[in-house]
C-alpha cells in the first residue's frame, strides 16, 4: 500500500520539489495553455491568470483560485474538465501539466515567476499571427487561372470542336464511356432558352417562327434576340439578389420597411440588361460613393452594403454583427470564400487568418448608412424649406395643445403617485440627499417613467378642452398633408471623413476583448502582393479603404473573382456549378469537376472585359446547351447524377418562374419594369401581429397581383407564401443556390389557392376567346401556350374527352396544365 | 445541388432511384393512378420524400414534441423560481451581482413577487399560485431554474430559443427534428405552429422557418378555426368530384411525361406530393375537428370558458395531432407587444394573471390527457419563454427582460419528473448553479428524441451546421 502511494506520487508529481520549483512548473503550464487569453494581451471573461492575486480576484464567473484546494479552484476544475466549459478550448491539457497545476495549488499556490514569452507583445503575436505557407498558397483556387488549350475532339464529334466549352466537356465524357445526348428539338430549345434567360415561357408565335426559321444561324439569332429583352435583367438580376440577401425590410422585432431598397433591385436589373462590365459592377457596389460620388447609379449600388438584418438594439456587439454581415456577404458573393468563419478564430479549414477577417472589418468599419436624396441641390433646398415652413406653422399649435393638456396631466400624475407601492412612495417622501441607493432608483424611475396614457387624458379632459384639442390635432394633420412628397432617395452609405475610425482585432470575436489596432487588408492567401491602401486625396469624403478593396476584388489578377462569377453563370445555365458549392471554393467546398474548363472560362471572362452577356453567348451557343435532357440508358448507368453533363439537367423552376409563367400563359402578366415593391394579397392569418408588422395586401383583382414576382415586396418576417413554399430564400444571408424541394404544401397552393385558380380562369377565358367553341383547338392552344408544343395523341384524346365531359372542363384543364411536372421543370 | 448532410446520417439520397421507382410503381404508378385518389389513406410517406420516416441515431425516448412558447418572457421569479430575498429586500438596489443590465432603461429597486409560492407534489417543487393547475403535475415536471440566453431583445432571443442562433437564417428546432426523423404521418404537416389569438410573435415566420434547409421542413401555421391550413381546400364551387377529375387528368398527363424519364426520383416524388396533398385535404380538417371529443374532455381543457377556450382548443388539437403522428407542435401564448404577450414591462400583476389564466388549465389538461392515453411517455412537452424577467422593477410595477437567468420545464417523453436542475442567485438575476444554455436545452431535447446533436448536421455555406452550433451538453439529470 505504501509503495503504491509512493509510486503514484512519483509518477504524478516528481518529488522532491521545493515551492519555487512547483511555482515554476505551474507558471510554465499557465504560459503554455492559459495566459494567451488570460494574460497581458487580453483577459477573456475578465480573468487574468498571471498571478496568484489576480486568480483569487477572479473574473466574470467568480474567483479562480482557492490556495490549498485544487478541487475548489475554478482554474483547476475547468482545466481538468470537472466543470464546463473545459479549458483550454479545443485542446486537452496533458496529465503531467494538470498534475503540476494541482501540485501548485495544493502547495498553497506560492508566488509565480514570470515565464519567458509571457510578455504583452509575444502573447499578442501568438494570438494574432497565423502565417500562410507556400503549400496553402498552392491550393488550386488561389493560383491565378491559366488559359489551357482546348482539347482535341475526335472526328466523330466534329460539331463539338468549334466551341471550346464543348471540347472541354467532351474530353471528360469520353473517357468515362459517356456520349453526349442528341440535340433537343426546337420547341423544347426555345422554351429552355426563354425560361433560362427571361424566366418566362415563349409565346406560341415565337415558337413557330423559330421552328420555321430555315437560316443556318437561327439559334444564334434567337439567342441575341432574347438576350436583348429587358426581361433578361429581371431574371438574371434575381440570381444576384439572392447572393446579396436583398430585402425590402430590416427583419428582427420591428422589421421596418426600407422604402428605397427597390432602387437597388432596379439598378441590378439595369446592370444586367446593359451588360455592365463585371469589374465596374463590383466597384459600384462596394465603393460606388468613393469612385463616383456624384453618380446616382453608383450611390444606389452601395445599398449592397446595407441589406443585412437590422438589429432593434444598437450596441458594440450588434455593430460587429452588422460588419460581420458585410464582410461575410462581400467575400461569399465576390470571392466564394467563407471568411465569416474567421470571426472568432482562424478559419478551421482554409488558410484564412482571423487577422484577415479583422483587416477586412477595418475596410468597412467607418462605413455608415447614409440615405442620399437623388436630386439637384436647389430641389433639395426647396424641399427642406417647405418642410421647415410647415414645422413653423405647426409649432404654435403644438404649444397650445401642450398647454391645454398640462393641468390634466399634472392632476393625473399626482393621483398615480398616490397609488404607487408603499416602498416607492416612501422613497419619494425621503429627501433626495437621504435616499438609499434603492430609493434613488425608485425615485428616478417614477420621475422618468410615470406616464399618463392617452385614454386617461381623454377621459379626464373637460368637453370644451377636448374639442379644442381635436381641432388642433386635425389642423396638424392637415398641415402634414401639405408636406412635399419625399425626394427620391438612394439607400447609400458614407463615412464621416477621410480619417478611418480605429478598429481592432477581437479575441474570440468579442468586442470587450480588443487586440491590436488593425490596418485594412485583403484575403492574404489570395494576394501575392498586398494591395496598397493609399491615403485618400485631401478633398475625399471618406477613407477610400473600400475603394482600394474593391480594386483588389475587381482586379484581373485576383485568382478567385472571375472563377467564382463564371461558375455562377454556368450554374444557372447548366443546373449546377462546375464547382458545386458556388459560395465556397475552399477546402470544405467541392473541387471543380472540370478545372480546365473553369479556368478557360475565367480567363475568357477577363479577356471579354467582364461581359456577362459574352459568357451567355459562349455557353448558349455550345452544343452542350442544346442537348436533350432525357435520360439515355447507357449513360445513366454510368453517371446517374449527370455529373459530366452528358445531358441537360431537368430541374424544378424557381418560385418566381412558376408564378410568372402562370401569369404569362393566362395572358394577365403585367410586363412593366421596375418601381416600388407591390403587395399582393396574403391571408391575414399568416401574418397578423400587432408588433407593427403589416402587409398592406391588395385584393386579388388589383393589377398589382399581376406584376412579376421580382417586384413583390420582400418582407423578412412576412414571406409571400407561394414563393416561400417553393424555396425562395429568406434573405438572412447570401444564398448561392436555391433548394429545390418538393412538398405537399406546394401542391396545395397550386391546387387550391384563389390566386392560382383565378389565373386558371383567365387562361380558360383566353382559350375561349382565341379558339371559341372548338375544344380540339383549345387543347392545341393550351398546350402551345403552357408547354410550347402540341399535345401528343394520347394527351389530345385525354384532354378533349375531359373538356367534353364537364361544364367546367376548360378551367380545370388549364389548372391541370399549371400543375404538370412539365410546366414546373426546366426542359 | 441541394446541400448534403454530413456523415452517414442523412445522405442526399437515402433511397436508390431503382427503389424509388419501384415504390412509385406501386404507389403512383400508371396502373394505380386511376384509383390513386380514392384509396384509403396511407400514413407513411413515400420513399424519397424529404419527410420519409427516418431512424434516429439512438433508441428514442420521445417521438413527438409540444412546445408551449410563452412569448414575451415569463417572469421566473413570479412563477417557478421563488426568491424570498426579494420580499425581504424590496426597495433596495440590486448589488453584488455585476452590472445590472436592462433592456429599456431606468432600472428600479428590487421588487417582491405579488404571488406566493407553495410546495407541490411528492417532490415538493415550489410553484407560485399563478399556476395552480400545472402545479398538480409537479411530480411530472423537470424544472430547469438555471437557464441563460444571449440576448435581452425579443427577436434575437426568440430566434435563439427556436433556432439556436440570435441571428435569423437558421432552421428552427421543429425543422431540425423533422429533418432528422421525418414524419410519421405525411397526410399532415410534420411541424405545426399555432399563433396566439392576438397575432404572431415578434420575428414572424423565421421563428418556424426552415432557414437554409429545403422548404419541406418549415413549420405550417395552423388556424384554430375553419380550415386549419391556408389553401387547404379549393373554393366552394369546386366539389370533391370535380377536383378529383382534374387531378386525375393531371396524374395522367404527368405519367406521360414521367414515362420519358422513369428513373427521375424528383419527378416521381412531385407526383406523390399531389397524392399527399389530396389526402391532407381531408386529414387536416379531421385532425382539428373537436366534435367527437367528449364533453368532459372539452371541459377539462377549458373550452367552455371564454378565458381558456382559445388556448385550450389549441392544446386539445395538439394532442390530436401528436396522436396522429405529427412530430413537432408549437403553441404560442401571447402575440404582439407588451400587455398582449408576457412582456410585462408594466402592470406585471395584471399581465401575468391574464396570460397564466388563459393557459394554466389547458396545459394541465394536456398533461393529464396525454398521460391517460398513454402518450405522455412518447411526447415531450416543453414550457418556456425566450427569457425571464428581472428581479427589479420597471415603470414601478413591471419587470424588464432578463436573459441571464430564467426557468423552464419539460415533461413526458423520457423526462424524469419532480426534478429541479440548478438555480439562480438569491435574487433570481443570474443563473448560478448548473448553468444551462439554450444549446444544452436543444441538445437535451434532441437526445430525448434519439438524436445526437453533434451528428445531426446540414452542410451550408462551407460548414456542417448544427442546431447547437459548436456547443451543447445534454442535461443528464432530467433523463428518466
Amino acid at each position: 500500500m505504501r509503495e503504491a502511494v509512493f509510486l503514484l506520487l512519483v509518477l504524478v508529481v516528481p518529488l522532491p520539489l521545493g515551492a519555487a520549483d512547483v511555482a515554476a512548473e505551474a507558471a510554465r503550464v499557465l504560459a503554455r495553455h492559459c495566459v494567451a487569453c488570460h494574460g497581458a494581451a487580453t483577459q477573456l471573461s475578465g480573468l487574468d491568470l498571471r498571478t496568484r492575486e489576480a486568480m483569487q480576484k477572479g473574473g466574470a464567473r467568480g474567483p479562480a483560485l482557492a490556495p490549498g484546494q485544487p478541487e475548489a479552484s475554478r482554474v483547476y476544475r475547468l482545466a481538468a474538465a470537472l466543470d464546463q466549459p473545459a479549458m483550454p478550448p479545443g485542446g486537452k491539457i496533458s496529465a503531467e501539466d494538470l498534475a503540476a497545476l494541482h501540485a501548485w495549488i495544493t502547495a498553497g499556490a506560492p508566488p509565480l515567476p514570470q515565464p519567458p514569452g509571457a510578455d504583452h507583445d509575444s502573447l499578442r503575436r501568438k494570438l494574432e499571427e497565423r502565417p500562410i505557407t507556400e503549400e496553402e498558397r498552392s491550393y488550386w483556387a488561389f493560383q491565378p487561372p491559366k488559359r489551357p488549350r482546348a482539347p482535341d475532339v475526335p472526328a466523330e464529334f466534329a460539331g463539338w470542336a468549334e466551341n471550346p466549352v464543348d471540347a472541354f466537356l467532351l474530353a471528360k465524357m469520353l473517357p468515362h464511356g459517356l456520349r453526349p445526348s442528341p440535340p433537343a428539338g426546337r420547341r423544347l430549345l426555345i422554351r429552355r432558352l426563354y425560361l433560362d434567360l427571361l424566366g418566362l415561357p415563349p409565346a406560341p408565335e415565337d415558337v413557330e417562327a423559330f421552328v420555321a426559321d430555315p437560316a443556318p444561324d437561327a439559334w444564334p439569332k434567337l439567342v441575341e434576340q432574347v438576350l436583348a429583352s429587358p426581361h433578361y435583367g429581371e431574371r438574371w438580376g434575381r440570381h444576384w439578389l439572392d447572393l446579396v440577401r436583398y430585402s425590402d425590410s430590416g427583419g428582427f422585432e420591428y422589421d421596418r420597411d426600407r422604402p428605397h431598397a427597390w432602387r437597388y433591385r432596379d439598378y441590378v436589373v439595369r446592370a444586367f440588361n446593359q451588360d455592365k462590365p463585371y469589374p465596374q459592377f463590383i466597384r459600384e457596389q462596394i465603393a460606388g460613393d468613393e469612385f463616383a460620388p456624384d453618380s446616382p447609379e453608383a450611390l444606389i449600388a452601395t445599398s449592397f452594403l446595407r441589406f443585412g438584418p437590422d438589429h432593434n438594439m444598437k450596441n458594440e456587439q450588434t455593430r460587429m454583427d452588422e460588419l460581420d454581415d458585410i464582410v461575410s456577404t462581400t467575400t461569399l458573393a465576390f470571392l466564394g470564400m467563407t471568411v465569416g468563419c474567421a470571426r472568432c478564430h482562424n478559419h478551421k479549414f482554409d488558410p484564412i487568418p482571423q487577422k484577415d477577417y479583422y483587416r477586412m472589418v477595418a475596410v468597412f468599419f467607418s462605413t455608415v448608412p447614409a440615405d442620399r436624396p437623388l436630386a439637384a441641390p436647389d430641389v433639395i433646398a426647396r424641399h427642406q424649406a417647405r418642410n421647415q415652413e410647415i414645422d413653423g406653422l405647426q409649432k404654435p399649435l403644438k404649444a397650445e395643445r401642450d398647454a391645454l393638456e398640462k393641468p390634466y396631466r399634472e392632476q393625473l400624475l399626482a393621483a398615480k403617485r398616490a397609488r404607487l407601492a408603499p416602498h416607492i412612495q416612501e422613497a419619494l417622501r425621503t429627501p433626495p440627499e437621504r435616499r438609499t441607493e434603492g430609493q434613488k432608483l425608485s425615485a428616478l424611475q417614477v420621475e422618468r417613467t410615470l406616464r399618463v396614457k392617452e385614454e386617461e387624458l381623454v377621459r379626464a379632459m373637460a368637453p370644451a378642452d377636448l374639442a379644442r384639442r381635436k381641432d388642433i390635432e386635425l389642423a396638424l394633420q392637415m398641415l402634414d398633408a401639405r408636406r412635399p412628397e419625399p425626394l427620391p432617395t438612394a439607400m447609400a452609405v458614407g463615412e464621416q471623413g477621410r480619417e478611418a475610425k480605429p478598429s481592432y482585432f477581437l479575441y474570440r470575436g468579442r468586442p470587450g476583448n480588443k487586440g491590436s489596432r488593425m490596418s485594412p487588408g485583403v484575403l492574404s492567401v489570395a494576394a501575392r502582393v498586398e494591395p496598397a491602401f493609399a491615403e485618400p486625396p485631401p478633398d475625399a469624403r471618406s477613407s477610400w479603404r473600400r475603394r482600394a478593396f474593391a480594386d483588389w476584388v475587381a482586379s484581373p489578377e485576383n485568382p478567385l473573382t472571375a472563377r467564382v462569377m463564371v461558375n455562377r453563370i454556368w450554374q444557372h445555365h447548366f443546373g449546377a456549378g462546375i464547382v458545386r458549392t458556388p459560395n465556397n471554393f475552399g477546402q470544405n467546398g467541392a473541387r471543380p469537376s472540370h478545372p480546365e474548363l473553369l479556368d478557360w472560362l475565367a480567363t475568357e471572362f477577363v479577356r471579354q472585359g467582364g461581359s456577362v452577356k459574352a459568357m451567355h453567348r459562349l455557353l448558349l451557343n455550345s452544343q452542350a446547351y442544346r442537348m436533350a435532357s432525357d435520360d439515355t440508358e447507357a449513360n445513366r448507368r454510368i453517371d446517374p447524377e449527370n455529373r459530366w453533363w452528358w445531358r441537360m439537367p431537368r430541374v424544378r423552376l424557381e418560385a418566381e418562374v412558376v408564378r410568372d409563367a402562370m401569369l404569362a400563359v393566362a395572358g394577365t402578366l403585367d410586363r412593366s419594369l421596375g418601381g416600388p415593391g407591390v403587395f399582393p394579397y396574403i391571408d391575414p392569418a399568416l401574418w397578423q401581429s400587432s408588433s407593427g408588422r403589416t402587409w398592406p395586401g391588395r385584393p386579388l383583382s388589383d393589377p398589382a397581383a399581376h406584376r412579376r414576382s421580382l417586384y413583390i415586396f420582400h418582407k423578412r418576417t412576412i414571406p409571400y407564401p407561394m414563393l416561400e413554399v417553393f424555396d425562395k430564400p429568406d434573405a438572412a444571408g447570401s444564398c448561392p443556390e436555391r433548394n429545390r424541394s418538393t412538398a405537399p404544401t406546394q401542391a396545395l397552393v397550386l391546387m387550391n389557392s384563389e390566386a392560382v385558380r383565378r389565373q386558371a380562369a383567365f387562361f380558360a377565358q383566353r382559350l375561349q376567346q382565341e379558339r371559341p367553341g372548338d375544344p380540339a383547338a383549345q387543347v392545341e392552344r393550351g398546350f402551345a401556350l403552357a408547354l410550347a408544343r402540341p399535345p401528343s395523341p394520347p394527351e389530345r384524346s385525354l384532354a378533349e374527352s375531359f373538356l367534353r365531359s364537364s361544364p367546367y372542363g376548360l378551367v380545370d384543364f388549364c389548372q391541370a396544365l399549371f400543375n404538370t411536372n412539365e410546366f414546373a421543370y426546366a426542359p | 445541388m441541394r446541400p448534403e448532410a454530413a456523415g452517414s446520417h442523412f445522405p442526399k439520397r437515402v433511397w436508390s432511384r431503382r427503389e424509388l421507382w419501384l415504390r412509385a410503381g406501386s404507389g403512383v404508378g400508371y396502373l394505380a393512378l386511376a384509383s390513386m385518389l380514392q384509396r384509403d389513406a396511407l400514413r407513411a410517406a413515400p420513399l424519397g420524400s424529404p419527410l420519409a420516416s427516418k431512424a434516429p441515431h439512438l433508441p428514442p425516448r420521445a417521438k413527438a414534441v409540444i412546445s408551449i412558447f410563452c412569448y414575451g418572457g415569463v417572469s421566473h421569479v413570479d412563477t417557478f423560481d421563488p426568491k424570498p430575498e426579494l420580499a425581504r429586500r424590496q426597495g433596495e438596489a440590486l448589488t453584488g451581482k455585476g452590472e445590472v443590465i436592462v433592456a429599456q432603461g431606468n432600472p428600479g429597486a428590487l421588487m417582491a413577487s405579488p404571488w406566493t409560492f407553495r410546495k407541490h407534489g411528492e417532490c415538493g417543487m415550489e410553484i407560485s399560485e399563478l399556476f395552480p393547475h400545472v402545479a398538480r403535475h409537479a411530480d411530472k415536471l423537470a424544472l430547469i431554474r438555471s437557464m441563460y440566453a444571449i440576448s435581452n431583445d425579443h427577436a434575437p432571443a426568440l430566434f435563439q430559443m427556436n433556432t439556436g442562433f440570435v441571428l435569423p437564417g437558421h432552421p428552427s428546432m421543429g425543422s431540425w427534428i423533422t429533418y432528422g426523423l421525418g414524419s410519421e404521418n405525411e397526410n399532415l404537416p410534420a411541424f405545426v405552429v399555432f399563433a396566439d389569438w392576438r397575432g404572431g410573435p415578434i420575428g414572424g415566420a423565421p421563428n418556424w422557418g426552415n432557414g437554409f434547409m429545403p422548404a419541406a421542413y418549415q413549420g405550417t401555421l395552423f388556424r384554430s378555426e375553419g380550415d386549419p391550413i391556408v389553401d387547404l381546400r379549393p373554393g366552394r364551387e369546386v366539389t370533391p368530384e370535380r377536383q378529383r377529375r382534374w387531378l386525375d387528368l393531371l396524374a395522367r398527363l404527368n405519367q406521360e411525361h414521367l414515362a420519358r424519364n422513369p428513373e427521375d426520383a424528383d419527378l416521381a416524388s412531385r407526383i406523390a406530393s399531389y397524392e399527399l396533398a389530396y389526402r391532407m385535404q381531408s386529414s387536416a380538417p379531421e385532425a382539428v375537428d373537436l366534435a367527437g371529443e367528449p364533453a368532459p374532455v372539452r371541459a377539462a381543457y377549458g373550452l367552455d370558458q371564454a378565458r381558456t377556450a382559445y388556448f385550450g382548443r389549441q392544446c386539445l388539437i395538439a394532442r390530436r395531432l401528436v396522436e396522429r403522428g405529427v412530430r413537432f407542435v408549437q403553441i404560442y401564448s401571447g402575440g404582439g407587444n407588451f400587455g398582449e404577450s408576457w412582456d410585462a414591462h408594466f402592470e406585471l400583476k395584471e399581465n401575468h394573471e391574464l396570460h397564466a389564466g388563459e393557459t394554466d388549465q389547458p396545459i394541465a389538461a394536456l398533461l393529464e390527457d396525454l398521460q391517460q392515453r398513454g402518450l405522455l411517455d412518447s411526447t415531450l412537452v416543453i414550457w418556456h419563454g425566450e427569457f425571464g424577467r428581472l428581479p427589479i422593477s420597471q415603470q414601478m410595477d413591471g419587470r424588464d427582460h432578463n436573459p441571464f437567468g430564467f426557468s423552464l420545464w419539460l415533461a413526458g417523453g423520457g423526462v424524469k419528473g419532480g426534478v429541479v436542475v440548478g438555480g439562480t442567485d438569491e435574487f433570481g438575476y443570474r443563473a448560478a448553479e448548473e448553468r444551462t444554455s439554450v444549446n444544452d436545452l436543444h441538445a437535451t431535447i434532441l437526445a430525448l428524441l434519439g438524436l445526437d446533436h453533434e451528428k445531426l448536421t446540414f452542410f451550408h455555406n462551407g460548414r456542417h451546421m448544427r442546431l447547437t452550433d459548436v456547443s451543447g451538453k445534454v442535461v443528464r439529470k432530467i433523463l428518466a
